[in-house]
């Protein structure tokens, strides 16, 4: 079970499993974001290199504008996923 | 226990269940069923992407050996692919010249004890083996 919504105030909202089978959802929702976001983990329990693949992509995109996705709420195993790729250099990421 | 799985992307959530049931029985610790599970969603996808020549099943089987655990991945009818033969990935790159690419392989290779591939009869099989710590 994965779901990706975008609240009203903007904040960009992951819960459950974000894996290769969800990337086109993921997208669909990403590719519309314009502005600097900030992406709610708490309720993600998993993401495979897809997934921070398509995080990625977002990031350049948003970065050429000044804008960024700001993650929040990471649990450990997924920040550890982000250190290891080196993720945490490229995100910035915030617990609230 | 192992156990067959269509070659496609949409087979993962079934493939995800398969190990959720293996994990619970050997009640791995949960940054020992991450790594593994991260790692088989890699190897199956890549499967999936690079074999499209054959629709045969792909298996996938854990068993507990000694102190570790062992997740093995099987296609058949498949070109070779030495996943441990791949040079490493570049992780020091800033945002602007990083690329997705690799980046499941890298994360398998540091969260996993060992990985390990052989090909014969047009066969690759991948073993994925993780310590279990006491």
């Amino acid at each position: 079970m994965f779901t990706i919504t975008q609240r009203e105030d903007g904040e960009i909202v992951l819960t459950g499993r974000f894996d290769a089978s969800r990337v086109a959802e993921a997208d669909a929702v990403l590719d519309r974001v314009t502005t600097t976001s900030r992406v709610d983990m708490k309720n993600l329990d998993y993401i495979s290199s897809l997934g921070l693949g398509i995080l990625l992509k977002t990031q350049k995109r948003l970065k050429t504008s000044g804008n960024e996705l700001i993650l929040t709420n990471m649990n450990k195993l997924i920040r550890d996923v982000f250190r290891i790729a080196r993720f945490d250099t490229i995100f910035r990421i915030e617990e609230e | 226990m192992e156990k067959d799985f269509r070659k496609s992307v949409a087979a993962l959530d079934e493939v995800f269940a398969f190990l959720d049931g293996e994990f619970a029985r050997h009640a791995p610790d949960p940054a020992t069923s991450y790594a593994l599970t991260l790692a088989v969603e890699e190897f199956f996808t890549n499967f999936v992407k690079y074999n499209p020549e054959s629709d045969r099943d792909v298996t996938v089987g854990v068993r507990l050996e000694g102190d570790a655990l062992l997740v093995y991945l099987v296609a058949r009818d498949v070109n070779a692919f030495d996943v441990t033969a791949t040079g490493p990935v570049d992780v020091s790159l800033s945002l602007e010249e990083r690329k997705p690419g690799g980046l499941g392989i890298h994360l398998s290779r540091h969260m996993l004890d060992d990985v390990r591939y052989d090909y014969a009869d047009r066969r690759s099989t991948i073993m994925l083996v993780k310590r279990l710590r006491q």
